[in-house]
């Protein structure tokens, strides 16, 4: 594991679709007039050919998915998590996974990573995604997660939901790191103790950090990486916790429908008992504003989790108070 | 004098109707009229040599239009006529909305609007190959309200030469749930809006099989793609059903199927 401020890299993901769509002809990528917004002006400007912007059209370029996919093509579609989630639904649902053919879906800036404000803050993609039988859905952590996850998802028969950040994407893992697509996997501690933390996508920072400062603190902590939301990896998450006296998942997302819930609905199902806290928005829709401002404000900040782990176990103590990490231009830190 | 259609083509779109019937005769109530208004455009696009089997694609963007597919293709040898007895039936392999388990169709949708979107990738994925297959997609034109369809439209012309041949036809009945489409919406001027998309058109009375197999023959040399209006009615001009009949949704009770029958046999004999 690195330590933060961790270097970023940029377009991962662009990187890593380009050198897979080179080795695998059937690959075509499609975008809304995102294009290096979604890292595909690599692809546009090296494989032309299945490269198309279908506009700002988001309907009709799932439609259009979906009929390449069951032609035989591996299509990656392109935007925003906002536009081609709540915007175009009822075509995820009929021409993408009810077929369940080989489409997958791009979402990028997640949550409250935006500035946007809630047209562009895709609080919600998780939970439409989960709900749909036949997808999977992911949200990996680092530049090192998604360079593998891309092969993955591709790999993957069906649809998938991947859930990107965009911009400048840390390195948290070191390079030997395995993402896989069906096992959630134990980042910190040992996962036995005190509070056992499992978070994704851009909260992975953040619950390292917690993580970090609690044991600091003297209460045992321990951090699970769930990049796979859907088809949650029940076991590995359900041994951690019974035995643990906490679980806390960490998501930057709202907590209906999304990984707190898929926690709660996999521990209740296994019929354990332990104490459950979810840190995400708490159903409200946002506002403009930098992540720092966004993530604080709204709750996904270090201090919530830690606070989160001291109510939780009903600490007497002053709740301890998350680092400050003074970050170099290009550098990442949790909020 | 006009031109006589082919003998064969005007019987075909005779037993269309008269498999519609029986279908639908065993609930005795559901989506007659759709075949009723698109018989002619059906046996011209699978009786007249249009849509090869195994080769070509067709989308059937509305899905309770399946019966029409049904209809056609026992007819032409591509389905157990047995199946058709058990149409619209619990378990049943022909649903009476298209599914997923349709069989005979490339893609078939129920929720409306999507099906030209899909033809597009099926389109797109016949130049990529550079194989030779004409992708039809068939519309309604109440779902000409779904924004979907313009998104598409648009697309078509603009990346014409990423695609290969698309066809679309559209049965213009005037018929949707609500009543007439023209009293829930204006979609007209449906030749003008598809002109002005960059589609090459053909506005045309879909009843008459020999000019929609002369708009189905014509071709363009920058492959613009092509949308046949067919204007037709939704009962079918057919002098068994009074005029005031609900046709997107037909109650058929045993005295109007034994009308309608007799007056089809009688077309047949």
């Amino acid at each position: 594991m690195r330590e933060p401020p961790y270097a970023t890299v940029l377009k991962p993901y662009g990187e890593a679709l380009l050198k897979l769509a080179r080795e695998r002809k059937e690959i075509i990528c499609l975008g809304a007039d995102l294009t290096r917004q979604t890292e595909t002006d690599i692809f546009r400007d090296n494989i032309g050919d299945r490269f198309i912007n279908v506009g700002m059209a988001e309907a009709n370029m799932i439609g259009i998915a979906g009929g390449l996919a069951r032609a035989g093509h591996t299509v990656f579609v392109n935007t925003f998590g906002v536009f081609c989630t709540r915007r175009c639904y009822d075509q995820i649902a009929m021409a993408v996974a009810y077929p369940n053919v080989n489409v997958k879906i791009v979402g990028f800036m997640p949550g409250l990573s935006s500035p946007g404000g809630p047209s562009h803050q895709a609080i919600e993609d998780v939970s439409l995604m989960r709900a749909l039988p036949n997808m999977t859905v992911v949200d990996p952590a680092d530049a090192i997660e998604i360079s593998q996850a891309v092969t993955a998802v591709a790999d993957h028969p069906g649809p998938v939901y991947l859930r990107l950040k965009r911009g400048e994407i840390p390195q948290i893992f070191e390079d030997d790191h395995r993402f896989e697509m069906k096992k959630a996997q134990l980042v910190a501690g040992n996962g036995r103790g005190e509070v056992c933390i499992v978070a994704a996508g851009m909260m992975i920072a953040a619950a390292l950090a917690a993580a970090r400062t609690l044991e600091d603190n003297g209460v045992s902590a321990s951090v699970i990486n769930a990049p796979v939301i859907k088809p949650l990896d029940a076991e590995t998450v359900v041994s951690a916790a019974k035995q643990s006296r906490l679980v806390i998942t960490a998501e930057n997302h709202t907590v209906f429908g999304g990984l707190g819930s898929a926690v709660a609905e996999a521990l209740a199902e296994a019929g354990v008992g332990v104490a459950l806290r979810r840190v995400g928005i708490d159903d409200v829709f946002a506002e403009s504003g930098s992540r720092e401002y966004l993530f604080s404000r709204y709750g996904l900040s270090t201090q919530n989790i830690l606070e989160q782990a001291w109510r939780g176990l009903a600490i007497n103590r002053p709740v301890p108070v998350a680092p400050v990490h003074e970050t170099a231009p290009g550098a990442y830190a949790p909020v | 004098m006009a031109e006589r259609p082919n003998e064969d083509l005007r019987k075909l779109a005779a037993r269309i109707r008269l498999n519609a019937t029986r279908m639908v005769a065993i609930q005795g109530f559901g989506y007659l009229g759709q075949a009723l208004s698109s018989a002619e455009i059906f046996a011209a696009l699978f009786g007249g040599g249009f849509v090869r089997p195994d080769r070509d694609r067709f989308i059937l963007s509305p899905g309770h239009y399946v019966v029409c597919l049904y209809a056609v293709a026992a007819e032409t040898g591509r389905l157990d006529r047995a199946e058709l007895t058990s149409y619209g039936m619990d378990g049943a392999l022909l649903e009476a909305i298209g599914t997923e388990r349709t069989p005979l169709v490339d893609l078939v949708c129920g929720s409306l609007g999507q099906g030209l979107s899909g033809a597009i990738g099926f389109a797109i994925a016949a130049h990529q190959a550079q194989e030779d297959r004409v992708t039809y997609a068939f519309l309604s034109d109440g779902e000409m309200e779904e924004g979907q369809v313009w998104e598409a439209a648009m697309f078509a012309s603009h990346h014409r030469h990423r695609m290969g041949r698309l066809v679309v036809v559209i049965d213009a009945n005037n018929s949707q749930v609500d009543g007439s489409v023209t009293s829930v919406t204006t979609i007209e001027p449906l030749a003008e809006k598809w002109k002005s998309f960059g589609w090459r058109v053909a506005d045309l009375d879909g009843h008459d099989l020999v000019a929609l197999t002369k708009a189905l023959a014509t071709t363009s040399a920058d492959n613009q793609p092509l949308v046949i209006i067919a204007r037709t009615e939704i009962l079918g001009r057919m002098k068994s059903i009074p005029a005031t009949v609900d046709g997107h949704f037909i109650k058929l009770d045993p005295a109007l199927e034994r009308a309608v029958t007799a007056e089809l046999e009688a077309a047949l004999a």
